[in-house]
């Protein structure tokens, strides 16, 4: 429903590329600061794509979610200087504690990247990403993809068909799995009878001849290249601040004290604006649309 | 300028004694519409492939088939798939991607063009062909006059010189064959482009063609002009299948020149005959009920719109009640809920005054032949099918032999007993299939649409088995676009509209009051003769004595 959206037309190895580098930076991080700007991020974007009632009972099981895999870390971890209370005579600690809640952001803002990622990447998206590594297996998947339907709805009117003269009219377990298993390979009989027609129709447009070449839908257009670019500026500035181990993070035995020196603000800054860029990018649609049609 | 030429071509099968192709001398000119026709069997396809380099068939081959002055098989596989483009009957299994603008790049992308060129040659197929509105669909939800429009489209994708069509029409619809077959006459009219077809419709294609060429048993028995064909094979045995003003033509054995369309029927018998009064024949119809919907509501699924709407109906013991009516209207879904393959939600079915609205489809005493006679068959032969049917019901042995013996005889299918169902004709899978689900002894036959890719001998033996089955007292509901089928045999029609059976009545009634859904031989003689609607009844009202 959102595939025509400002993001969703970006171009998908453009896409494929934002994701990664999202997800990898998320993946490895502990520091509160860069979670947190990818959870905003990421629930933002979320919000956009969906529908109101997806996003709000996504949140619904989401958040509960996030409390429950923070407070499970204490049963397992007893790290930590800072005691709460004592429980079968092992200590809950507030780094245990917090260290939980770091975690499950972390996962909870990698799954909310996954899943706009698979709203956002389509088969066909997909398929040309493929396409351009394997020509072959981006064909054959979208033989089979043209397939697959065609062969649910002849098995579905095969059963109708027999069961209609008579063929599961025996009672009991094994000649019911008899009478579908003739069904199914009458079936297969069938795909192989028709797969020489296709065969022939692609030999007939010259499939076979030397230097088949692919074609896509998908162009890079001048809006991809510049928010390729801002990407990979982003992108680059928040690696090297973790590299140089300005993120570095510690929950144990004591709780690093956050600090936003000029340095570190820049690579959050950095890292948040690389998280809402697809908000952004969604947004600005929006609001231009809005403005817009309210002028008509 | 001759861009195919074909000289004393003889084509055998392997392990074949007969010619497929016997002598064939042919030429077609650069830009001619040139339509085959003949039975199936008659080796039309078979001559046709002879143009295609990568679709001839082995066997023993002799002659000459020169396309541009060049033997066709030694032309490079390049300019073979670029120059002549090939659609084949079956408008599903050609196509081979997923997506309708990749099909449509398809061709293109084999010949190695670059991305640019082909979204240009993609985008203008796409305008011309009127399929910019699906460009981006999934090619398993078109319909099929759309799927076979998409086919023709990538095929001229690559700007063929010579379009070949292998029976494209014969699974569509009539009102998607017609436009399908104008959008040839367009390109044939608009580009010059050289179209050779086969076809067993030949009303559509007739008024149209430069050239016909008929095919008999491999050999051509007689080219020329669409009128000075009909004219010199006045009742010969292929003009069951001409269009119906060449029929009454050549039946008032009058002589002159021949009519091709309906409007030219019109006029000829305007100008010979003077108004008739024809009598509504009507056969003594049995009062007792052998099918009943009374009320009947149908819905695919909770939320969607009713496909059946308050459907009342009744079909007599013994008749043949012929339903008609647009694609998707919701006829076969009738038929479906009448066999009980889909269950009605509301209102009631009954069969001989049993209520069976609860009854699974094996145990309400119908049998339905579905529109693709090949979801009957489930074995590698037809008789294994037959066997083990009546071991399903219990029956083994000498009795199974007995039955199926008999309906060997009936239908005279002996010689396709052994074969395996894919090998058979569209007419003889047709026969079998009949066979099998009459092995059940049903008291009802429901048929779907049983006309479609069927040439004008297999619809002449499909009347004779409907008039055969009639006889010992089986009722027939029969769904289907063919109007003239449904004139020629149906006791009673109906018109499937909006969920419902409309103006149900005898079908001379029917197609004299209906303008436009009706016959081409009551479109021809409706000022002279108004109440014949088949080119039987015209020839009668004409005072001409029919054998056939």
């Amino acid at each position: 429903m959102n595939n025509n959206s400002a993001f969703a037309a970006i171009h998908p190895m453009v896409l494929l590329l934002y994701f990664i580098g999202e997800i990898v930076i998320t993946m490895f991080s502990s520091d509160p600061v860069v979670l947190l700007c990818s959870f905003v991020g990421s629930v933002l974007l979320f919000a956009m794509l969906s529908s109101l009632k997806q996003f709000l009972s996504d949140l619904a099981f989401y958040l509960p979610m996030l409390v429950l895999i923070a407070v499970i870390n204490p049963l397992f971890s007893h790290n930590g200087v800072t005691p709460l209370f004592f429980m079968n005579g092992n200590a809950v600690t507030l780094e245990a504690i917090l260290y939980g809640f770091d975690i499950s952001l972390m996962l909870i803002s990698v799954v909310y990247w996954c899943k706009c990622f698979s709203i956002v990447m389509t088969t066909d998206k997909f398929l040309y990403l493929f396409g351009r590594a394997v020509p072959k297996l981006s064909l054959v998947l979208s033989m089979a993809l043209r397939f697959i339907p065609l062969f649910r709805r002849k098995l579905k009117e095969f059963r109708a068909v027999q069961g209609a003269v008579g063929l599961y009219s025996q009672k009991g377990f094994v000649n019911k799995i008899a009478s579908e298993l003739k069904v199914f390979s009458a079936l297969i009989g069938w795909a192989l009878e028709n797969s020489a027609d296709t065969a022939n129709s692609m030999k007939a447009r010259g499939y076979g001849l030397k230097g088949r070449t692919h074609f896509s839908l998908f162009k890079f257009r001048v809006g991809d290249i510049i928010f390729l670019i801002f990407s990979a500026v982003f992108f680059v500035v928040t690696t090297a601040g973790i590299a140089v181990g300005l993120t570095d993070f510690y929950f144990y035995p004591r709780v690093a004290k956050l600090c936003f020196d000029s340095l570190k603000t820049a690579v959050y800054s950095a890292f948040f604006v690389l998280s809402v860029m697809p908000f952004v990018v969604q947004l600005r649609e929006v609001v231009v649309w809005k403005y817009s049609v309210s002028k008509i | 300028m001759e861009i195919l030429s074909v000289k004393n071509l003889s084509f055998t099968y392997p392990e074949c004694t007969e010619r497929a192709l016997n002598n064939i001398n042919l030429t077609v000119k650069e830009g001619e519409f040139v339509v085959l026709c003949g039975a199936s069997g008659s080796g039309k396809t078979t001559l046709l492939r002879m143009f295609k380099k990568e679709l001839v068939p082995h066997g023993d081959r002799s002659g000459e088939v020169l396309f541009k002055n060049t033997e066709v098989t030694e032309i490079s596989d390049r300019q073979s798939a670029e120059k002549i483009g090939f659609v084949f009957q079956k408008p599903d299994q050609q196509i081979v991607t997923d997506k309708v603008w990749h099909e449509l790049a398809f061709g293109l992308e084999s010949l190695g063009y670059g991305s640019d060129y082909i979204r240009l040659r993609v985008g203008e197929m796409a305008s011309y062909f009127g399929i910019t509105s699906i460009f981006r669909n999934k090619t398993s939800q078109l319909s099929g006059g759309q799927k076979q429009l998409l086919n023709l489209a990538s095929v001229m994708a690559m700007s063929p010189d010579v379009l070949i069509l292998d029976e494209p029409t014969s699974q569509l619809d009539p009102i998607a064959a017609a436009d399908f077959i104008a959008t040839i006459k367009r390109l044939n009219t608009e580009l010059g482009l050289t179209v050779i077809l086969t076809e067993h419709r030949l009303q559509d294609v007739f008024p149209i063609a430069d050239k016909v060429v008929v095919i008999e048993k491999g050999s051509i028995i007689g080219t020329g002009s669409p009128g000075t064909v009909c004219e010199k094979l006045i009742n010969h045995k292929i003009s069951v299948g001409f269009p119906s003003a060449v029929r009454i033509w050549q039946g008032s054995q009058l002589g002159g020149k021949c009519p091709l369309t309906v409007k030219e029927g019109r006029e000829f018998i305007n100008s010979t005959f003077q108004a008739k009064n024809v009598e509504i024949s009507s056969t003594a119809i049995c009062t007792k009920n052998a099918v009943e919907l009374k009320e009947v509501f149908f819905r695919y699924e909770k939320t969607s719109d009713d496909i059946i709407k308050g459907l009342s109906l009744s079909v007599k013991q013994g008749e043949h009640f012929c339903i008609l009516g647009g694609n998707g209207s919701g006829k076969t879904t009738t038929l479906k809920v009448i066999s009980g393959i889909l269950r009605n939600h509301r209102g009631k079915v009954l069969i001989n005054n049993e209520n069976v609205t609860k009854k699974s489809a094996d145990k309400r005493g119908t049998a339905l032949l579905p529109q693709n006679p090949d979801e009957i068959f489930l074995n590698s032969s037809v008789r294994d099918d037959y066997i083990q049917l009546l071991a399903v019901r219990g029956i083994k042995g000498t009795t199974a032999e007995q039955k199926i013996d008999e309906i060997i005889e009936s239908l005279d299918i002996a010689h396709l007993m052994e074969k395996h169902p894919y090998d058979l004709s569209g007419g003889e899978l047709q026969k079998t299939a009949m066979g099998k689900i009459l092995l059940n002894e049903p008291k009802i036959l429901l048929l779907d649409e049983p006309t479609k890719g069927l040439d004008a001998y297999a619809k002449q033996s499909l009347k004779d088995i409907i008039k055969q089955l009639k006889s010992t007292g089986v009722t027939i509901i029969t769904v289907t676009h063919d109007v003239e089928f449904a004139a020629e045999t149906a006791d009673r029609c109906g018109l499937f509209f909006d969920g419902e059976v409309l103006s149900v009545s005898v079908p001379q009634k029917f197609f004299s009051m209906n303008n436009f859904y009706t016959t081409s031989a009551s479109r021809i003689a409706r000022e002279r003769f108004k109440n014949a609607v088949t080119v039987e009844q015209v020839l009668n009202a004409m005072g001409v004595k029919n054998e056939r």
